[in-house]
């Protein structure tokens, strides 16, 4: 079997980077996005000046002023930052179809195993890439080449916010070993409080336990972490999230906001203009996910499917709260709400000989043609479902 | 350089100095396609094999990240003992200097110290828009001094490098010109056969592919098969004056797309023991 050949582009702070590609005169100062309109605002990113005065993400924004006086504060452009991640990604897909990406973070993975004849050595690729991004756009990521995306998102983390890494095939255990736990991507806090109590600090540590001294402790996770501290990652890299195979719509509250009702009635919002995206382009949606970002910066996605698809905003709706169910799992405010519609497929074409909808679902279904309608004619917004 | 300088470089009148042969990077997937490597050969694998090939390999990635200890010991340990490297110098110091230079050039000596025992070259390739201006000068100047101590090739790109004051300085300081075979692309520094070295010559044969040269394409700009009569006729008009002036020299083959790199070396070294 080839050896996989993995690309992570991370463009460090992106929020930041993106900021002061706009202002140019941001970059002469320590910068903190941030909601400063907000009476318990949270920082949302910082530049790596603020970050070395002690400024971290999810910090509230008097105390992260107090650390770095000098700092200037702006506030957060979730729509600015997901065009330049468009952007970013319209470049890369030139390379290869396989391209994952982030929630506008600036993270992307490529697999560009096969590409050689083409484009040349990977080293090469994610070498040109970097210098594209940074002619283009003006974006200078880190980038990392790795044989699976574990080893290549380490590499990144290594090197930041400047530099390169390549990590040889064969070399994920050796390149792993050294570095401290706390490299190593996806474990839990509370794991790594066990991992404390035993005395291991570093990821070479953890490799030495079998699977049957992991077992004992971490129970279903151990081989997760059998495999992660000796460099194995077998997840493919998710394309599709950079064409129209889903529909994202976001809301970031004025204030921080902990009222379940408010955050319904938010997603509610969503699903309407999400629905009718998904009638226009004539597709339907097979899961819906809520994305909540939390007032600390932690953020926490949760889906709920539905085997046939709908375009239905009724259904549609029911999922959506389902998902958000599973998704408040913190006694802690949101900032930030994203709904997810994605694994569209057509809506089928051929009519069903006999009406198979109940009464119910007829009736729901005029209302939302009327709303449609209404829309059409008078704007996104002027109504919705109560 | 006068002939009479030139003279003073014989070092063995008539006799030819050893040379080791080898390729521009070992690691391409396409080698195993292109059947220089076997079937499913996997890339930790591929040292090994290329070392029953050639003694020498030019290491590529160096260009591309800068150099670390623990990667270059991991390197080492899969190569037999007897087995040569040439390292590029970094990018960051030669054709992206926008980090501190001397930073980096601190990592780098760090970085190479492993492969100190099988070092055969540092190779400083500097861009095609590094001219002979006074700043580059200065630049290339403290780049030798800081590096001093370390077998060093200087190859230029650009053509305004070729004159006798900056072949003697080189001759000075004990640093290799490399020698190098490409299209004639106007404004690239020629292919000369002037040894600023005794103790080593250095060659680098990029393929005459003149149209995928300026295509920013590695795989067209390499895209190029010596035959067999060109490899002669190089050999006698550069590579035999080289070697009856030299104590030992190193030759790589850069056409790496579709495993042409290694044919042509394997090509040339039958040449030699004819």
């Amino acid at each position: 079997m080839q050896d996989r050949a993995i690309i992570h582009l991370n463009v460090t702070d992106f929020a930041v980077a993106v900021e002061r590609i706009q202002d140019s005169s941001l970059k002469r100062v320590p910068l903190i996005v941030a909601p400063a309109r907000a009476a318990r605002a949270l920082v949302y990113d910082m530049s790596e000046e603020a970050y070395r005065d002690g400024v971290r993400k999810g910090m509230r924004l008097n105390l992260a002023r107090k650390y770095c006086r000098q700092a200037q504060v702006v506030h957060p452009q979730p729509a600015l930052y997901r065009r330049a991640m468009t952007a970013l990604v319209k470049r890369v897909v030139h390379y290869t179809p396989l391209v994952e990406q982030g929630e506008e973070d600036g993270h992307l993975f490529l697999d560009v195993t096969g590409t050689h004849r083409l484009f040349g050595p990977a080293p090469d690729i994610a070498w040109r890439l970097r210098k594209q991004l940074l002619n283009d756009l003006g974006l200078d990521p880190v980038w990392s080449l790795a044989s699976n995306k574990l080893v290549s998102k380490v590499a990144s983390r290594i090197v930041r916010p400047f530099g390169e890494y390549i990590v040889g095939s064969g070399e994920e255990h050796s390149f792993l070993a050294p570095l401290p736990l706390a490299m190593l991507p996806g474990l839990k806090p509370e794991e790594m409080k066990i991992l404390a109590d035993f005395n291991l600090q570093r990821i070479g540590q953890l490799a030495k336990l079998s699977r049957q001294q992991l077992h004992v402790p971490f129970q279903k996770r151990s081989t997760y972490l059998y495999d992660a501290s000796r460099g194995r990652d077998r997840t493919a890299v998710l394309p599709g999230r950079t064409g129209n195979a889903r529909i994202v719509r976001e809301h970031v509250f004025e204030e921080d906001t902990g009222t379940y009702s408010e955050i319904q009635s938010v997603l509610t919002m969503l699903v309407h203009e999400t629905g009718r995206d998904l009638r226009n382009k004539k597709m339907l949606g097979r899961r819906i996910g809520v994305s909540l970002t939390y007032s600390d910066g932690k953020n926490i996605i949760r889906q709920a499917t539905r085997k046939n698809g709908c375009d239905n905003d009724f259904l549609l709706r029911t999922l959506a709260f389902t998902a958000l169910g599973r998704a408040w799992q913190r006694r802690v405010r949101i900032r930030r709400c994203i709904l997810i519609c994605d694994r569209l497929v057509p809506r089928p074409q051929q009519q069903t000989l006999f009406v198979m909808q109940t009464r119910r679902e007829q009736q729901q279904e005029k209302i939302i043609c009327a709303m449609d309608t209404v829309c059409n004619r008078f704007g996104n917004g002027t109504i919705y479902l109560g | 350089m006068t002939r009479d300088e030139q003279q003073t470089l014989h070092v063995q009148g008539n006799e030819l100095c050893p040379v080791l042969i080898g390729t521009s990077g070992y690691s391409y997937t396409e080698w195993v396609d292109s059947g220089f490597y076997p079937q499913g050969t996997r890339t930790p694998d591929m040292l090994p094999l290329y070392a029953c090939s050639f003694p020498i390999v030019e290491l590529n990635y160096t260009w591309y990240q800068m150099v670390r200890a623990e990667a270059i010991s991991r390197m080492i340990a899969r190569a037999p003992e007897s087995f040569r490297f040439a390292a590029k110098l970094t990018r960051t110091l030669t054709h992206e200097r926008e980090r501190d230079w001397r930073q980096e050039l601190k990592l780098y000596r760090e970085g190479i110290k492993p492969l100190q025992k099988q070092l055969a070259a540092i190779l400083i390739q500097l861009p095609p828009g590094f001219n002979w201006s006074r700043n580059n000068r200065y630049y290339l100047a403290h780049l030798l001094d800081s590096l001093h101590g370390f077998p060093l090739a200087v190859e230029f790109r650009h053509v305004s490098w070729a004159r006798d004051s900056v072949f003697a300085e080189l001759v000075q300081r004990k640093v290799t010109l490399v020698t190098v075979d490409a299209p004639p692309v106007p404004g690239l520094f020629p292919c000369l056969d002037i040894v600023t070295n005794p103790e080593l010559f250095f060659v680098r044969f990029h393929g005459r592919n003149m149209q995928g040269w300026q295509s920013g394409n590695m795989q067209k700009k390499f895209d190029y098969c010596y035959s067999e009569e060109e490899l002669k006729e190089w050999n006698q008009r550069y590579l035999q004056s080289l070697r009856s002036r030299s104590r030992r020299g190193i030759v790589f083959f850069n056409n790496h797309v579709r495993a042409q790199a290694p044919g042509n070396a394997k090509t040339l070294q039958k040449l030699l023991q004819q």
